[in-house]
């Protein structure tokens, strides 16, 4: 198991790579060498080990390490920036989404802030449900 | 005579030349400038003047005698930007790769105290790979020489640090020290220990652009002000900061009128606010409206997103403008926040640039994360940064302005000279829900219908205090005015604003919680 923090668009992101040996599975982009893992496969999901809350003290966008996760196959997360309370979906489990696309609205401080998506991708998971109250650092939606 | 002006002639294309032509041919591949093509850039065609071109080391030890170093890895001097002096140093890294040593620290210390002597800013470009380690102690007491001078005239002198290559260990402290850091993308580097040492140490693998590249300080450290993605875009912008500041702290900062009236009246204003207190919105599009010619110069753009920094004009004079960014983390405070807007606050104190705060936040940000990171101490320095602050201070309440944070950002408690507040303003100690749960506990709680109860009493707190008459009418709050004249409001108040003059207590300094 390799834990990575990732950083993408202000919020930060922990993924556990876990190595499941070549013979299990094969990645699509067969032969494609991912950067960010030292094993020769991939897999995701991306799960979110506690992770210490990065609030606004991280707010970075280094693409890279973002891109060649996604390049590898494995699942970001995004995560609440701060403690809030979901509004509402405005994605749905395998739509397609761009950099920038409103994901969800999240009411915390006062104020319906809509949680973009970091990077491309296709969404894979809804996290938590409409209306759950949820923590900085609390996992809400799976990219991949 | 002839034979004297030839020797001259020789000695000076020597140093002219730098590292040679293979070195400086190297460093063009790199997509990077040498230090003399960087100086003619940043200044005024022709306007160079150099300082110390002869200067050599004086190190003999491990081969040293035997290098020849010309212009000691450091090109210094003066001349104009946009027709006003600067001092200029600017390492050269194909020059023994640009090494700090005892003679190339005093070149640079000497070009520092002449810029302190005739008041005017400093323009460091570092590109260099660090202390000069032949010449061992000499090369550390030259560093110290230069943090010594950077603190000294820090607050006389717009100090601007500009990272064009590598910038390590002991070489990060003095642009650290500075008022503004720039950095261009994918050619500078800044860290204390590098991926190297890192490795060494703790195992973790990084490259050298993760550990310290332009973004990782941008966006993460807030170690630099501004990155930009050549060397080009870094000078250019360079040239636009300084438009905007004094020469020293004595001057007052440039008048440029554009032409933008001063009374021009914007109905568009009202608009941008939505109708929902709930709904985030971008304040910079309302900071464009205000100022002359929309031309908002952002400090720190993509660090601390939650509050906005930059400079602008009002009516041809400038301004430091600071406001909360309802579009990012619903504009709170919090700790990077403080720490961004403190530093923006204090140098445009120290150089005689008013204020123009512009409120909408909610509050402080709660989080285990935040309190034992220290939001408290950082917190404060918000409020020390505002209240030391002696220039005219300005602030336009434009929606919420709870608690704290309502205090924080420029309140007349804290010496504002006008506050304005637009019809939207909500001026209290905490929201409406949070407040009526508190207040009408009792009653919500004894109801037949505590729902029905409850959202009674949040709206009868709204009534009488999420608005800004409250506030008026104790006259913290001068007057609550139309958004759409909102730029003439704050025109006039600057105008009547220019003789302020405040005093304060002789002191050695004060402490600012850091």
């Amino acid at each position: 198991m390799k834990h990575y923090r990732i950083t993408v668009n202000g919020t930060s992101y922990d993924v556990t790579v876990e190595e499941l040996g070549a013979s299990k599975y094969v990645p699509a982009t067969s032969g494609a060498s991912t950067p960010t893992s030292a094993a020769p496969s991939v897999a995701g999901p991306a799960t979110a080990p506690e992770a210490a809350p990065q609030p606004a003290s991280a707010q970075s966008v280094p693409a890279k390490p973002a891109a060649s996760a996604a390049n590898g196959g494995s699942v970001t997360t995004v995560k609440s920036p701060m403690p809030g309370t979901v509004v509402a979906f405005k994605v749905i489990v395998g739509q397609k989404v761009k950099r920038g696309d409103v994901l969800l609205l999240l009411e915390a401080m006062k104020m319906e802030n809509e949680i973009v998506a970091p990077q491309d991708g296709t969404v894979v998971a809804l996290r938590v449900a409409a209306s759950a109250a949820v923590n900085t650092g609390d996992a809400l939606v799976d990219l991949a | 005579m002839e034979e004297k002006l030839r020797e001259l002639e020789e000695r000076r294309a020597k140093v002219l030349a730098g590292g040679g032509p293979k070195r400086v041919t190297a460093q063009h591949e790199k997509g990077k400038m040498t230090a003399r093509e960087r100086i003619e850039m940043l200044l005024d065609p022709g306007t160079f003047v150099e300082l110390d071109a002869f200067v050599k080391h004086r190190a003999t030890e491990l081969g040293m005698d035997k290098i020849d170093a010309p212009g000691e890895g450091v090109v210094t001097g003066y001349g104009t930007v946009n027709g006003r002096n600067v001092c200029v140093f600017a390492q050269d890294f194909t020059v023994i790769g640009g090494s700090l040593g005892q003679m190339h620290a005093a070149k640079i210390c000497k070009v520092m105290d002449l810029a302190v002597k005739i008041g005017c800013p400093l323009i460091g470009i570092n590109d260099s790979g660090g202390a000069r380690i032949q010449e061992g102690v000499d090369a550390l007491s030259g560093y110290g020489e230069i943090f010594y001078r950077n603190t000294c005239a820090s607050g006389v002198i717009p100090q601007i640090s500009v990272i064009m290559g590598p910038c390590a260990g002991g070489a990060v402290y003095s642009p650290a020290l500075t008022d503004f850091v720039f950095m261009t993308e994918g050619t500078s580097n800044m860290f204390i220990t590098g991926p190297q040492v890192i490795k060494a140490v703790t195992g973790e693998e990084v490259s050298a652009e993760d550990l310290g590249g332009a973004r990782v300080h941008s966006e993460i450290s807030g170690v630099a002000h501004f990155s930009f993605p050549d060397e080009q875009s870094t000078i250019e912008a360079i040239r636009k900061l300084l438009s905007y500041l004094p020469q020293n702290n004595v001057e007052d900062p440039p008048f440029i009128d554009v032409g933008d009236d001063p009374n021009r009246i914007d109905d568009s204003l009202a608009a941008l606010m939505p109708d929902s207190p709930n709904k985030p919105y971008d304040v910079r599009d309302i900071i464009g409206r205000l100022v002359d010619s929309s031309d908002f110069f952002e400090v720190q753009p993509n660090y601390a997103k939650n509050i906005v920094t930059g400079f602008a004009r009002l009516a041809g004079r400038s301004i430091g403008i600071i406001a909360n960014q309802p579009r990012y983390l619903a504009g709170v405070l919090d700790i990077n926040a403080s720490d961004k807007a403190s530093h923006f606050i204090r140098f445009c104190d120290a150089f005689n640039i008013p204020l123009l705060t512009l409120a909408d936040t909610a509050g402080y940000m709660p989080g285990v994360g935040q309190e034992h990171g220290g939001v408290i101490r950082h917190g404060a320095k918000l409020l020390y940064a505002y209240s030391e602050a002696t220039v005219p201070k300005l602030t336009v309440i434009l929606r919420k302005a709870y608690g704290g944070a309502y205090i924080a950002m420029c309140s007349r408690h804290l010496g504002a000279d006008q506050v304005f507040a637009w019809p939207t303003a909500e001026i209290a100690v905490m929201g409406p829900e949070g407040a009526a749960n508190i207040i009408f506990k009792k009653e919500i709680e004894e109801a037949p219908d505590p729902a029905t109860m409850r959202q009674d009493k949040i709206e009868e707190y709204k009534r009488s205090f999420a608005n800004p008459y409250m506030a008026a009418a104790r006259g913290y709050v001068d007057d609550v005015i139309d958004p759409a004249h909102t730029r003439m409001r704050l025109c006039n108040a600057l105008n009547a604003l220019l003789g302020k003059r405040q005093s304060t207590p002789s002191r050695k300094h004060g402490n600012i919680p850091v």
